[in-house]
C-alpha cells in the first residue's frame, strides 16, 4: 500500500493503521479506543464527530469507505479550518488517484492507496509540460480554482483581477 | 420519431473547413463573458479529462472509476449510445455557441441534439473516444459539459425571460454565474450523497419551479439591499416534496456562506446507504424542515463573514455583464393590422410572443413541439438558424426554456411577422407555447436505460389526437408533462395533467395524476394527485380526452384548467373518466 505525499512520491509510512505499533511505527487508533494523552495517531470514519480535543494527536487519518464518498472531505476541511489542527492528515482507503486533488485542496498531506492502485504513468501528464510527469498532473491538473479551500484560504475574486 | 440522417463518414471529415463560423465578429452581448481565468480553467478541464478518457481505454481506469469521471464531464452510457449533456449555464446561448452545437450535431451526432428540461443541450449519439473533442470544440466557444450529470452540483437554472421579463423584480442571471464558478470543481461538494440541483428566480411568476429543486432561490430588493429567500428540499423524482423555506431575507454578501452551510450538512449527513433516498429532501424530512435549518445555522455562525463572503466589487462585476441594454428605438409597426391580415401569425402572437421590459420589443419562443418530432429535439439546420434570426433579430443571444424551446428575447415587433415567416420554414412555428401540445417529455424507453416505458411515442399520440389548433386554443394554457419512468425527468408531478410510465408485470403502462403545477403567478408549486389506476398505452389518449371534455363541461367562464381543477378538486374528473358515481 503506497504512502503518497501531495506532489504524488512515494514515502516511508511513519506509522501503520492496524493498531499495532513495531518499531519506528505510530499506531492510528479508531476514536472509541483513542485518549489524546498516549500519543497516538487518530483514525476517524466519516460518520465520527470532529473536536477539539482531536487536535492533539500528531496524526489524524481519515478514512474513504468509497473513493465515491466525500464525507471524508468535509470533516478534513473542519479539522482544518475550524479546530486548527496542524499535525499530518492522512487519507485511508478507497482513496483513487482521481480523487486526490480534491483532497489536497480540503488540507490532506498523504494518501494512502490501496494495494493494487497506481499513480497514473508520467506519459499521462495532462497539461504536456513534461514537468509533471510521474502523474503529478493528475494530481495538480488545474493552475488555479474559483472558489476558497483550505490550502487556497481566498476565492480567486480576492485573489485574481478579473475581466469585467 | 425524428428519422434520423446516416451517421457522418468519421475518418472523413474534416475539423479545420468546420469552424468558419468562429472567425464571426463577435458582438458584445448581454451575457457573462469569460476571461482568462475562465478559459484557462476549461481547457485544462479538457486536457484533464482526455487524460482519463485515455487512460479508460488503455485499461487503467476500471469502469466504475471511469463512470464517476466521465459522469462528472457530462457522458452518460445510455441504451444505445452514451449521451453527452452539454452545460448552456441558466440557459443562455449565443449564436456563436449555437453555431458550435449545431456544428458538433452535424460531425459528431446524427445532425440533432436535444434541449432539456433543465436548460441544456443533450447529444444521443456522440463515441465515447471522441467526447475529448467535443469537449475541446465547446471550450473553444466557452463551453463546457462540466458537472452536467453525477453526484454533484449541476448546472443552475433560472428564468428563460430573465432580464427581459416584465414582472421582474432583479435579475437572477448575476447570482447564476457566481453561483456556477463557485460549484465548478468545488473541492469539498464534489462528491455528494446525489445529484444537486439550484433554481432562482427573480419574478413575480415563477418560471424556474424553485420550489422542485433541492435549494430554491428567490432574490428580490427591499431598502435598496439584494436579498434571497433560501428553500430547501424540493424534488420531484420517487417522492415528490415541495421545498420548505429555511430563510428570508439574506443578504447577497451571505449568499455563498450560506450555501456552503447547507452543501456542508448535506455533504455529512445524507444518506449514502440507499441512492433512492439520498437526495438533500429526504434529509430535510428526516431533520424536520426546522431542524434542519438550526444544523445550517450553526454551520453558518462559523462560515459567515468568512473569506467567501462576496465582495462587492465582485457582485458588481458580475452586474456588469448582464447591465440592461440600451435598445434602439425601433420604427412603428401596426402589429393589428399584420395579425388581421394573417390569422395563422396572430394565432403564434398571441401565444408564442410575450411583452417585453423595452417598448417595441417583444420575447419570442420558438417552440420544438411540432407533432411528428420527439419534444426538445432540433436539427443542425435549425440551430444554426435559430442562430442567425438571434443576430439578424435581436442581439446575438439565445435562450433555452425548461419547457424544451427556444427563446428570442429581444426581437422588435416591427420583425416579428418577418421571423415567423422564417420560423414557419424551419418548422420552429408551431403557435402552441403553454398549450396542451407543448408537451414537457423526457428521453423515455427509446433512448433512456432507466425508463420504465416509453414516453416520445405518447407524446406524439396526443399531439396527433388532440391536431386541432383551435380546440387547443379553446382549452388554454395546459402544461402536459410526461416521464418514462419515477425518475420524473419530464416532471410528470408538476403537470396540469401528468403521465408518468410504469412497469406492470413486464409491460408498459401509464399513470395520469392531474392538478400539479410548478407555481404559478403567486400560486406556490403543488403536486399532481393520481386520478386512477394506470393504464395501457393504447388507452392513454381516450383517458386525456376525457380529462379535458370534463373540463370543458365544468369550466366557468374564463377559468383555466388548473383554476378549474383546484376549484372542483379530482372527483367529479373520475366519475367521468371511470364512470363512478
Amino acid at each position: 500500500m503506497a504512502l503518497l505525499n501531495r506532489n504524488g512520491e512515494v514515502i516511508e509510512p511513519s506509522s501503520i493503521s492496524d493498531g499495532a505499533n513495531p518499531a519506528g511505527g505510530l499506531a492510528i487508533t479508531p476514536l472509541a479506543q483513542w485518549t489524546p494523552e498516549r500519543g497516538e495517531g487518530l483514525l476517524l470514519e466519516p460518520t465520527d464527530e470532529p473536536e477539539a480535543a482531536h487536535t492533539r494527536a500528531p496524526l489524524i487519518a481519515i478514512n474513504f469507505p468509497a473513493f465515491s464518498d466525500g464525507r471524508g472531505l468535509s470533516l478534513a476541511v473542519l479539522l482544518r479550518t475550524r479546530y486548527g489542527f496542524e499535525g499530518e492528515l492522512r487519507a485511508v482507503g478507497d482513496v483513487h488517484p482521481d480523487v486526490i486533488h480534491y483532497m489536497k485542496r480540503c488540507g490532506f498531506d498523504t494518501f494512502q492507496m490501496p494495494e493494487g492502485r497506481k499513480l497514473p504513468p508520467a506519459a499521462n501528464d495532462a497539461n504536456g509540460d513534461g514537468a509533471r510527469g510521474n502523474g503529478a498532473s493528475t494530481l495538480a491538473p488545474y493552475s488555479d480554482y474559483y472558489q476558497a479551500s483550505v490550502i487556497h484560504p481566498e476565492p480567486a475574486y480576492r485573489r485574481v483581477r478579473r475581466g469585467a | 420519431m425524428l428519422v434520423s440522417p446516416a451517421i457522418p463518414d468519421r475518418k472523413t471529415r474534416e475539423r479545420k473547413t468546420a469552424c468558419t463560423h468562429l472567425s464571426a465578429d463577435r458582438r458584445p452581448i448581454q451575457m457573462y463573458q469569460y476571461d482568462t481565468f475562465d478559459r484557462q480553467f476549461v481547457n485544462e478541464r479538457v486536457s484533464h479529462y482526455r487524460a482519463q478518457t485515455e487512460r479508460y481505454l488503455a485499461g487503467e481506469l476500471k469502469e466504475d472509476e471511469f463512470l464517476q469521471l466521465r459522469l462528472r464531464n457530462g457522458l452518460y452510457v445510455q441504451r444505445l449510445a452514451p449521451m453527452l449533456r452539454v452545460a448552456v449555464p441558466y440557459g443562455t446561448l449565443n449564436s456563436t455557441q449555437l453555431r458550435q452545437l449545431a456544428f458538433i450535431a452535424r460531425n459528431f451526432d446524427r445532425g440533432y441534439g436535444h434541449l432539456s428540461t433543465r436548460q441544456n443541450v443533450q447529444f444521443n449519439w456522440p463515441l465515447l473516444e471522441e467526447v475529448p473533442d467535443i469537449l475541446a470544440a465547446l471550450a473553444e466557444v466557452d463551453m463546457h459539459a462540466i458537472q452536467t450529470s453525477g453526484s454533484c452540483i449541476r448546472n443552475v437554472t433560472t428564468d428563460q425571460f430573465a432580464g427581459v421579463a416584465r414582472d421582474e423584480w432583479l435579475d437572477p442571471r448575476p447570482f447564476c454565474e457566481i453561483i456556477r464558478q463557485w460549484s465548478t470543481s468545488h473541492p469539498e461538494f464534489d462528491w455528494l450523497p446525489r445529484k444537486f440541483k439550484i433554481a432562482i428566480t427573480g419574478a413575480r411568476q415563477d418560471r424556474a419551479a424553485i420550489a422542485v429543486h433541492d435549494i430554491g432561490l428567490k432574490v428580490y430588493q427591499a431598502d435598496g439591499r439584494t436579498l434571497f429567500d433560501v428553500f430547501v428540499g424540493g424534488g420531484l423524482g420517487r417522492t415528490p416534496v415541495i421545498a420548505e423555506q429555511i430563510r428570508s431575507g439574506l443578504s447577497v454578501e451571505h449568499l455563498l456562506t450560506y450555501l456552503e452551510a447547507i452543501m456542508r450538512v448535506y455533504n455529512r449527513y445524507g444518506r449514502r446507504d440507499n441512492k433512492y433516498k439520498a437526495r438533500i429532501k429526504i434529509l430535510v424530512r428526516a431533520m424536520t424542515a426546522e431542524g434542519f435549518q438550526a444544523r445550517v445555522d450553526e454551520e453558518w455562525a462559523h462560515l459567515k463573514d468568512g473569506p467567501s463572503t462576496l465582495t462587492a466589487e465582485e457582485i458588481e462585476r458580475m452586474h456588469t455583464h448582464f447591465l440592461p441594454r440600451d435598445y434602439p428605438a425601433q420604427a412603428p409597426v401596426d402589429l393589428d393590422a399584420q395579425r388581421l391580415a394573417n390569422p395563422a401569425f396572430s394565432r403564434w402572437v398571441e401565444q408564442n410572443v410575450v411583452p417585453h421590459r423595452a417598448s417595441g420589443y417583444a420575447a419570442v419562443t420558438l417552440s420544438t413541439k411540432l407533432t411528428g418530432v420527439p419534444p426538445g429535439d432540433v436539427s443542425d439546420t435549425q440551430m444554426a438558424a435559430v442562430a442567425d434570426w438571434a443576430d439578424d433579430y435581436g442581439f446575438g443571444e439565445i435562450r433555452i426554456s425548461h419547457e424544451q424551446n427556444f427563446v428570442l428575447p429581444d426581437v422588435p415587433e416591427a420583425k416579428l411577422l418577418e421571423l415567423w415567416e422564417r420560423a414557419l420554414a424551419a418548422q420552429l412555428a408551431a403557435p402552441n407555447a403553454g398549450l396542451i401540445s407543448d408537451i414537457i417529455c423526457c428521453p423515455g424507453g427509446d433512448y433512456c436505460s432507466l425508463a420504465n416505458a416509453k414516453s416520445i411515442p405518447v407524446a406524439e399520440a396526443i399531439q396527433i389526437a388532440l391536431g386541432d389548433l383551435d380546440y387547443q386554443h379553446d382549452l388554454g394554457p395546459i402544461d402536459l408533462n410526461i416521464s418514462g419512468c419515477m425518475n420524473a425527468c419530464g416532471h410528470h408531478h408538476v403537470g396540469h395533467i401528468g403521465i408518468l410510465g410504469v412497469d406492470k408485470k413486464g409491460s408498459e403502462f401509464y399513470q395520469i395524476s392531474l392538478g400539479g403545477h410548478a407555481g404559478h403567478g403567486e400560486l406556490p408549486a403543488s403536486l399532481g394527485q393520481i386520478v386512477g389506476p394506470s393504464v395501457a398505452r393504447d388507452e392513454v389518449v381516450e383517458i386525456i380526452e376525457k380529462i379535458l371534455a370534463t373540463y370543458v363541461a365544468l369550466r366557468e367562464e374564463g377559468e383555466t384548467f388548473l383554476a378549474c381543477f383546484q376549484r372542483t378538486g379530482i372527483e367529479p374528473f373520475k366519475e367521468r373518466i371511470y364512470g363512478t358515481a
